[in-house]
């Protein structure tokens, strides 16, 4: 039972969820600005960070009682400029094919989280119906 | 919510888009018109475009249209001494608009609309597959 409650993957895909989220506004912030002179595109950066997370050693425990920690830390992201190229004269830099193939990427990604969050919870439900549902 | 503002970013370049459409149409429209209420021949009209940012100036919402600006430069002159507008040397002054950039710039304003409308179709499907979680 302590597997299927308290395990940290419906929260990790949450944090998914909400990163790709996060994700589409910036890309279909770049699309909506494709014409706007001067304007640098922004990306969303977390993969260092989701990395860093992953590894993060369990809490120290001094006393027997002490709860384990296992409270995954917040997946932290950063919307970053990215002012280190120019696609054309007015100093826009946005490459429409690029920002779409980002955008089918993370929908899938989101797709793909989502799914497995409902297996999951088919999962859980499995479980809490004796397995007649 | 993360994904009804990135629909409303996209809706703002869908607005942002068909203006700068509108004002093409508007010069092709215009491209041989003499007579304005301002007087003189019909001038070209652009948008500028200019991001929008968070009350806090870093996440972005979106593009607005900051201004409508008028081509002031100067159009052809066509020597044509039966029309009612040509001047004393029989010349008329046609508006400064340029049919091919005008081309151009409509296709461009097309596509820019469609990328729109393909980030909002992706976030609509984004949030229709978030609703199944759970679901049986």
């Amino acid at each position: 039972m302590n597997g299927l409650w308290a395990d940290t993957a419906v929260l990790r895909l949450q944090q998914t969820l909400d990163m790709a989220a996060e994700k589409q506004r910036v890309y279909a912030h770049n699309l909506a600005n494709v014409n706007t002179p001067r304007f640098k595109r922004q990306e969303v950066v977390f993969a260092e960070e989701l990395k860093r997370a992953g590894a993060k050693l369990p809490l120290a425990r001094t006393h027997k009682n002490h709860l384990s920690g296992r409270q995954p830390e917040e997946i932290a992201y950063r919307v970053v400029k990215d002012t280190s190229s120019t696609m054309r004269t007015d100093g826009n830099n946005v490459d429409v094919d690029r920002e779409m193939a980002l955008l089918a990427m993370n929908q899938l990604q989101f797709n793909a989280a989502a799914d497995v969050l409902n297996r999951r919870f088919s999962l859980l439900r499995y479980v809490i119906t004796e397995g007649r549902g | 919510m993360s994904l009804f503002s990135s629909m409303l970013t996209s809706a703002s370049g869908l607005t942002a888009e068909r203006l700068r459409l509108d004002l093409i149409a508007g010069n092709i429209a215009n491209a041989r018109t003499t007579r304005t209420a301002e007087g003189g021949p019909y001038r070209r009209k652009s948008a500028v475009f200019a991001e929008v940012l968070d009350r806090a100036g870093r996440a972005g919402r979106g593009v607005k249209v900051a201004a409508i600006t008028v081509d002031r430069t100067e159009g052809r002159l066509e020597y044509d001494p039966q029309h009612p507008d040509a001047n004393e040397d029989g010349y008329v002054a046609y508006p400064n608009v340029d049919i091919l950039q005008e081309m151009v710039d409509m296709i461009t304003a097309s596509r820019s609309y469609e990328a729109n409308v393909t980030a909002l179709n992706a976030a609509k499907s984004m949030f229709l597959k978030a609703l199944e979680i759970g679901r049986r």
